[in-house]
């Protein structure tokens, strides 16, 4: 499951700490990142660019040192070129961030979007709930925040197994507020 | 995050005709047009063959007459032959096959609407793109007809210099009809190029969590490593047919010795992409002939590893083999051995392959319904093609059977009978998981047997022709070679008999087929995620990710 999560209990159970003021400031009991899943890892991207680049270099070797060479190399940088670019326009396109993050008395949940602006979502973690949506969604399992001026999706990216655990997290997490 | 979106789902009506098969930016119909289109094109090509076959059935020119193309031979009326039209029959014949027909149904077709599905993905990465490229192709496709059709050389229309396109035949025909080859070949490319990106892309990129690479199906391997030959020998193929356009019109001398260029090395550019490309063709085929193996088998494939790097080792071989296609160009004795060594060592993954396949069956539990008919006509077919390539490879052998009919009953053993045999093994194995109906089975098995008559009937005389001599690309031939020359005809005549029927088949099925009501109609050994599906799947497929006891099923390791 494509996640992190981190908890600073230390810090949040500090009675007058800066942990536990409202409105994000100073450092967050629990914060969770989230992002979709991409089955090619960058050393992965390496080595395919690596060797797309030896191998179409292949036919240039019988024209080095030949006016064809120059011909010929723009079309072949320009296969590079570009499954390079849409490459990276695939990681972009799931370039999705989603961050909770958890105070005594402020809870936010922040995405980036990969080519818009971010959203922002903000409420009181005591009035806070994690619904299960199982099929009335439009994913499977699917799971909300509900608590603050309007309900919030989480994690719809992920499978629907990862939902469900990730629905017992964030429950847990909520449980564990220091007051 | 987005606002929570319960209750809203299933928001879409339902499309019309136009805005789903011409703006469909949807993987599976995308392939569906893909098909319907290399179909259209292949009768087009198949039709140049029934023609030239008939031309060949009796020594002397009956009917390709300047004073007319005749259908029905008239010994009363005057006959001069007009080796022209022969000339552009076997070149759109070939530039068709090559570049609308083959790719395009295995792999813009069958790779389109099954890869994204075996490997779990919503749609390509790209599905706008992915419109973009199969009007591309329409477009080129269109450019060659119009090629066919504009005025060409020798005052006629459509030229005459075969598919390969080797100067100073294609620098120097007259009319525009080759400047619109060019142009449909770059089209083609393009589109080629477009599809190849995004299917590497979504490969690589869009694999279902816990799909590692060496869980991959097979057909979803042999499609990325097809796109992968695609990207890296297109763009070379893209830079050759640009130095002929600019010697044509623009009067470069890349290739015209008489400014200092070397039209032999057009035919390196030429066959450095040609090789990969018949790889190309086959390759999707190898991946569909996998799955259909096992599933008739009821067994999983034997040896799901080597059979990867099988696919990989013929992909990467098939770059450093080209110059065997033109031996006689006059290369020094290490070149030739060089290549006549890297060539022969292409046998062993194959035969990996091969061998892989015929261990599936091994003690399976076979049954032969008819995609499993075609899929050991393959076997077979590709095998005797292949056996007659390793024949071709050696270069004292080649000087003799160089462009004799012994290398066109090579090349349609591997790609006409191979390639073709994959084509419908997969039509029969998904058409039910495409529309939802089935074909008749006495139908497919009637079209199976005669295509296999027929094409064998075709192609295997043209042995006995090339060992007799008899050279590729002419019009006519003496009295000696009348005997194979008529019962290769009958053979076409046949095999086109079955197209016929095979085009009925489809279509009986779309509109009358019984309907399909499981997911999965073959057997538990189907076990690729589309079997997982409804049948016909529904618009939109994966979007809820698919889970791994889906698709792994552990046994294929």
């Amino acid at each position: 499951m494509p996640y992190e999560r981190q908890i600073n209990t230390n810090e949040a159970s500090g009675i007058s700490g800066a942990s536990c003021v409202a409105h994000g400031a100073g450092l967050p009991f629990y914060q969770l990142t989230l992002w979709p899943y991409r089955s090619l890892p960058r050393r992965g991207f390496v080595w395919f660019i690596g060797i797309t680049a030896t191998l179409i270099c292949i036919p240039l070797l019988a024209l080095l040192g030949t006016r064809y060479l120059w011909f010929m190399l723009p079309f072949l940088a320009a296969a590079v070129a570009a499954i390079w670019y849409f490459l990276e326009r695939s990681y972009k396109d799931g370039d999705i961030l989603e961050t909770l993050r958890i105070w005594s008395d402020h809870i936010e949940l922040t995405r980036q979007n990969p080519r818009s602006k971010s959203q922002h979502w903000s409420a009181n973690p005591y009035w806070v709930s994690v619904h299960l949506h199982p099929n009335s969604g439009p994913v499977e399992n699917y799971l909300t925040l509900r608590g603050g001026e309007r309900e919030v999706e989480i994690g719809a990216f992920l499978t629907p197994k990862e939902r469900q655990t990730l629905m017992a997290e964030i429950q847990s997490a909520l449980a564990q507020i220091p007051k | 995050m987005a606002d929570a979106a319960t209750h809203s789902h299933d928001g879409h009506a339902k499309k019309g005709f136009f805005t789903r098969w011409f703006m469909s930016t949807n993987h599976k119909d995308i392939g569906i047009l893909y098909l319907f289109t290399a179909g259209a094109v292949g009768f087009i090509s198949v039709l140049f063959t029934v023609y030239m076959r008939l031309e060949l059935m009796e020594p002397g020119v009956q009917y390709m007459c300047l004073e007319g193309a005749r259908f029905i031979a008239d010994s009363a009326a005057e006959c001069t032959p007009n080796g022209h039209l022969w000339n552009v029959m076997i070149t759109y014949h070939g530039v068709l096959m090559m570049f609308f027909v083959v790719i395009p149904a295995l792999f813009g077709g069958f790779g389109n609407y099954f890869m994204p599905l075996h490997i779990g993905a919503p749609d390509m990465a790209f599905p706008r793109m992915n419109n973009l490229s199969f009007w591309m192709y329409v477009a080129g496709t269109s450019l060659g007809v119009a090629s066919l059709l504009a005025p060409g050389g020798n005052g006629q229309s459509g030229s005459g210099v075969g598919w390969v396109l080797y100067p100073p035949l294609s620098t120097t025909e007259a009319g525009i009809s080759m400047d619109l080859a060019i142009f449909a070949v770059h089209l083609s490319g393009a589109s080629s190029i477009l599809g190849a990106i995004n299917m590497i892309t979504t490969f690589l990129n869009m694999r279902t969590p816990g799909m590692t690479l060496f869980k991959v199906p097979l057909f979803a391997w042999s499609i990325f490593i097809t796109a992968w030959l695609i990207l890296l020998s297109l763009p070379v193929l893209a830079g050759g047919i640009t130095m002929l356009l600019t010697d044509r019109n623009f009067g470069t001398t890349f290739f015209d010795p008489a400014g200092g260029g070397d039209p032999i090395l057009y035919q390196h550019i030429l066959w450095f992409f040609g090789h990969p490309e018949v790889y190309m063709i086959i390759l999707p085929g190898f991946g569909i002939i996998s799955h259909v193996i096992a599933t008739f088998s009821r067994k999983p494939v034997f040896g799901y590893l080597p059979m990867v790097w099988a696919l990989v080792a013929i992909g990467v071989l098939g770059f450093v083999v080209w110059a065997h296609h033109m031996y006689t160009v006059g290369m020094s004795l290490s070149q030739q051995s060089y290549f006549m060594l890297a060539t022969m060592v292409i046998a062993v993954p194959t035969g990996v392959k091969i061998f892989s396949w015929i261990a599936t069956m091994w003690k399976g539990s076979v049954s032969f319904e008819t995609p499993m008919l075609f899929a050991i006509g393959f076997l077979f077919l590709f095998t005797v093609g292949g056996v007659t390539g390793v024949v071709l490879s050696q270069p004292g052998l080649d000087r003799a059977y160089h462009d004799t009919y012994y290398v066109v009953a090579h090349f349609h053993y591997v790609m006409s009978l191979g390639a073709a045999f994959a084509i419908f093994a997969g039509m029969y194995f998904w058409i039910g998981k495409m529309s939802g109906r089935q074909y008749p089975e006495w139908a497919g098995k009637l079209h199976f047997w005669a295509f296999f008559i027929g094409t064998n009937l075709t192609f295997f005389p043209q042995h006995f022709l090339g060992r007799q001599g008899m050279p590729r690309r002419y019009i006519e031939y003496p009295e000696a070679y009348a005997y194979w020359n008529y019962l290769s005809s009958w053979g076409a005549f046949l095999s086109f008999a079955s197209f016929v029927f095979f085009i009925g088949i489809v279509f009986y099925t779309l509109r009358f087929g019984k309907r399909i009501t499981e997911d999965n109609y073959w057997n538990e050994y189907a076990d690729t995620l589309e079997w997982t599906l409804p049948t016909p799947p529904p618009e939109h497929t994966f979007e809820i990710l698919a889970k791994q006891e889906e698709w792994d099923k552990l046994h294929n390791h």
